[in-house]
């Protein structure tokens, strides 16, 4: 077990924080908006732990303290809750394709902005970003229970009036409004605690990454993030979570057979570099046969229902 | 600032807009037809400049599976334009056959085929690095013979100079914008277009084909990408496949800007946009790649509809 | 239930009318869908609504309930000015309505449905809600205690976890109903609640709506086009013609009046 682990100990960690940034665009998803804005909160959550670490409490040798990086993750939530409350209050007026757009448009204005500013180290980035542990693996610690509170937060959300009322939004924003739900309120709600979880895995993967630059949390993320929760599932937690870990393991997986001798060249070269294709293929697949994704509430009620019949 | 330095400012603006407004118009034409944004339009605009660049017989670089692969022709750069046009063209016709065609015959929102398009383009423009990997390219010289290099505009002593290229890609995008202007406005295929936007079914039970007046409008929408992503890897050279992606978003901009769907918008919005990049001042000149997108942002929150669009009623 | 005042011709508001339109307008760019339309509706009273196809019917319920924001004149219920309130505003006085297409939430249950509508009546937020604090979960219990009374009430509690969009379309109506209603209005707009139903079940809908206004003292606002439906229930009727009212009062007397004829069966009689 501990040869696996430490083998495969970057690729588990990855996996558990996509899962946990899948679940930040599930969230806007449960009232029907598409937001892409994820990666930037993403990548200010980074920025705010690669600067706090490396210039206003820089450790001289040893570990960086857990502690510190947990108030980065902290402050990193807050930051993101007040800009998503400033960009989302006016862009939630948009709706479908021009909210989808006006995320898109804010992702790339902040990757630009930070690839000038000096305090975010401009194109080459802030890298020597400290540890808090002694091997990658130890960031489950960290990552693991982040992992589980947001599914459990996130569990409760649609179980609770509020979820009610997101996802009434989604079926219908107009009736709901007439039925007393308040459409951009909720809208602002989602959308700002889907930044607030961005936010936090950004502030951790910095320091998991070790360095920190304009190329995370980019576009691409976003069509990511959108491959994990099309194909795992967007009508339910489960999905995004399942979609996060298998998809992130996927091209890994690919590489390990890309590795088996007596495959033609261009096979091997392909399963080795083509996780985008693969992500990029299996989206437009997925827009049309599983508009859901694979893991849906009636998935989750018959495996259920089985259980019960055999128990 | 003196006259000429703000009208070489003017005419920069133009130049970069104009490849903006090309690449926009084959956007917006797709969105006037079937409401949808075709993300993958960046994807054949990349297509259309790789398969020019292929078939003037250069070759391909050190990376990629096709890494000094060239074709046996060598045929000058006009035709392999077209060629290169033309499989832009069909490629974007297997586009709409494949991903699009499935999710219109199940009625889907407009923004899941926006989702469909943008895994498409992903997976197309990275099949190109895979194929020929992410090097830079440029097209030979002198790709237009006997033509200067620069296009005088100055009067007296102070030269206000454009590149012929840029003069070139300004007219044709004006050309362009003729043509589809005469087309949709003044020919019956026009008319039937416009049907098609309007309302497909009702169109079809007119007898109006609207199968194949879909197709024509990809493979339109195909070979301007195709002919603009040419031209733009003539000016400014190709930057490796991604630069489609980067066209792609931007163009998002253009047409939002110029009003979704509207053809004179295209080209009214990438013109405004490139003349507002032109001028950022030089202490900002690093900002320059956000214009676009803090214009698509603004222009979003106080008028989606763009400048020449419409307001949309919505019916309750 | 009505009262026999002297009929107010021009249909001017006392302070005593639940909902008072007041020379209410709206334009869609060139078209005037409702135009300097003013009645007030009565405490208790069931209000008819109709006219042909295109009249203005839907848009005046869109209105009142601020989907759609008037060109001109103003709104007022019970007494306050509502106009240009948006939609959860007005479900929050008190105001609730059914749509002429069925809006459903299709996905959710139809107890899902029925609670959604008592959003306005509770108040756990997002935090307690997720840390499932006892005051959330008593107010949960509550909202799902009443939701069941209520599909009780239209005779769909048999099966309250099926998705909406399963039931039949005279079962959804009733649903529709049964959400509206969660809502705890004083003032309940009907929009062809009796579309697509047999005579059967067009009763058992007089019967619900007389059922309901009497149990709930609820005043009812009705577009119908079934016209013994609308003549058996409504205390009073409006005529709206090309987004104007063309007559108002009891059913009798607009029955016979000639304007009504005409804009129904055009200029022969």
């Amino acid at each position: 077990m501990p040869a696996f682990l430490a083998a495969y100990d970057f690729l588990l960690v990855s996996m558990v924080l996509a899962a946990v940034l899948a679940l930040s665009l599930y969230v806007p998803l449960m009232a029907g908006q598409l937001s892409l804005a994820s990666p930037g909160f993403y990548a200010l959550g980074g920025y705010i732990a690669a600067i706090t670490s490396t210039r206003i409490f820089p450790t001289a040798s040893g570990l960086y303290p857990v502690s510190l990086v947990i108030l980065e993750m902290v402050v990193a939530a807050l930051a993101s809750a007040v800009l998503g409350l400033l960009v989302g209050v006016p862009a939630l007026r948009l709706r479908g394709i021009f909210l989808a757009l006006a995320t898109i448009a804010f992702v790339e204005i902040l990757r630009v902005v930070s690839l000038n500013l000096d305090v975010t180290g401009g194109a080459i980035g802030i890298f020597g970003v400290p540890q808090p542990f002694a091997s990658q693996i130890q960031y489950m610690w960290l990552g693991l229970p982040l992992l589980g509170l947001c599914m459990l937060f996130v569990a409760r959300l649609e179980r609770s009036r509020t979820g009610r009322a997101l996802v009434a939004l989604r079926e219908d924003e107009l009736a709901a409004d007439a039925m007393g739900v308040n459409p951009t309120r909720y809208k602002v709600l989602a959308f700002t605690v889907s930044a607030m979880i961005a936010g936090v895995v950004g502030a951790l993967s910095a320091h998991f990454i070790n360095t920190w630059n304009s190329r995370q949390g980019t576009f691409d993320t976003g069509v990511s993030l959108m491959a994990f929760v099309l194909i795992g599932g967007s009508r339910t937690f489960v999905g995004p979570v399942v979609g996060g870990l298998v998809l992130t393991a996927l091209p890994e997986a690919l590489r390990g057979v890309a590795d088996v001798s007596g495959l033609p060249a261009w096979l091997a070269q392909f399963l080795r570099d083509g996780r985008l294709i693969i992500f990029g293929v299996m989206i437009a697949l997925g827009t049309v046969f599983f508009p859901h994704g694979l893991i849906t509430p009636g998935v989750l009620q018959r495996r259920g229902r089985r259980r019960a019949d055999r128990s | 600032m003196t006259a000429s330095l703000l009208f070489q400012q003017v005419l920069n603006g133009l130049a970069i807009g104009s490849v903006y407004a090309i690449f926009a118009l084959g956007y917006t034409l797709i969105f006037s037809i079937l409401r949808i944004i075709n993300f993958t339009h960046g994807a054949i605009f990349t297509l259309g400049a790789y398969a020019t660049y292929a078939l003037t017989g250069a070759s391909f670089g050190f990376n990629g599976l096709l890494a000094n692969a060239a074709l046996p022709l060598h045929l000058p750069f006009v035709l392999a334009l077209i060629g290169g046009s033309l499989f832009a063209a069909v490629c974007g016709v297997a586009v709409e056959r494949l991903a699009f065609r499935p999710l219109r015959a199940r009625g889907a929102d407009p923004l899941l085929t926006l989702v469909s398009s943008l895994g498409v383009a992903v997976a197309l423009v990275n099949v190109i690095q895979y194929l020929f990997g992410a090097e830079a390219y440029s097209y030979p010289a002198d790709p237009f013979g006997h033509l200067p290099s620069a296009i005088n505009f100055g009067f007296g002593a102070q030269p206000i100079l454009v590149r012929t290229v840029q003069v070139i890609i300004f007219a044709v995008s004006m050309v362009v914008l003729a043509v589809l202007t005469v087309l949709m406005n003044a020919t019956r295929t026009g008319k039937a277009l416009r049907a098609v936007a309007e309302d497909t079914v009702t169109a079809s039970l007119l007898g109006i084909d609207t199968d194949r007046l879909i197709l024509l409008t990809f493979v339109i929408s195909g070979f301007l990408g195709g002919v603009s992503g040419t031209l733009v890897g003539l000016s400014v050279g190709i930057a490796g496949p991604y630069f489609g992606i980067a066209f792609g978003l931007k163009g998002l901009a253009v047409i939002v800007l110029g009003g979704l769907g509207d053809i004179p918008g295209a080209v009214v919005g990438g013109l405004v946009i490139g003349l507002v990049e032109s001028f950022v001042p030089s202490q900002y000149i690093a900002y320059r790649e956000a214009v676009p997108f803090a214009l698509l942002f603004v222009v979003l929150l106080l008028r989606p509809q763009g400048l020449l669009g419409r307001t949309q009623v919505q019916k309750v | 239930m009505s009262v026999p005042a002297a009929r107010v011709a021009n249909g001017a508001t006392p302070a005593a009318d639940v909902l008072g339109v007041d020379a209410l307008t709206c334009r869609f760019g060139g078209v005037i869908a409702v135009s300097e339309v003013s009645f007030g509706v009565r405490p208790g009273e069931v209000f008819g609504l109709i006219g042909p196809n295109g009249a203005g019917k839907t848009t005046l319920f869109n209105l009142v309930t601020g989907l759609t924001t008037p060109t001109g004149g103003r709104l007022r219920y019970q007494g306050r000015d509502i106009t240009g309130l948006p939609p959860h505003r007005i479900a929050a006085l008190g105001i609730a309505r059914t749509f002429q297409n069925v809006r459903l939430f299709g996905e959710l249950s139809a107890l899902q449905n029925v609670m959604i509508a008592r959003h306005v009546r509770t108040t756990s937020g997002l935090v307690s809600g997720v840390l499932g604090l006892p005051s959330a979960r008593a107010e949960e219990r509550v909202t799902r205690q009443r939701a069941m009374a209520l599909l009780e009430l239209v005779g769909l509690a048999d099966r309250p976890d099926e998705q909406g969009r399963n039931f039949s379309y005279g079962d959804q109506r009733r649903l529709e109903i049964a959400r509206a209603l969660a809502l705890e209005p004083q003032l309940l707009l009907l929009d062809e609640p009796a579309a697509g139903m047999n005579s059967g079940e067009k009763r058992g809908l007089s019967e619900l709506i007389r059922d309901v206004r009497a149990r709930l003292a609820l005043t009812i606002l009705l577009i119908e086009h079934h016209v013994p439906l609308v003549m058996d229930l409504c205390d009073r009727i409006a005529v709206l013609n090309f987004g104007q009212l063309i007559a108002l009062g009891p059913p009798a007397a607009v029955q016979k009046n000639a304007a009504v004829i005409e804009a129904y069966l055009g200029d022969e009689a």
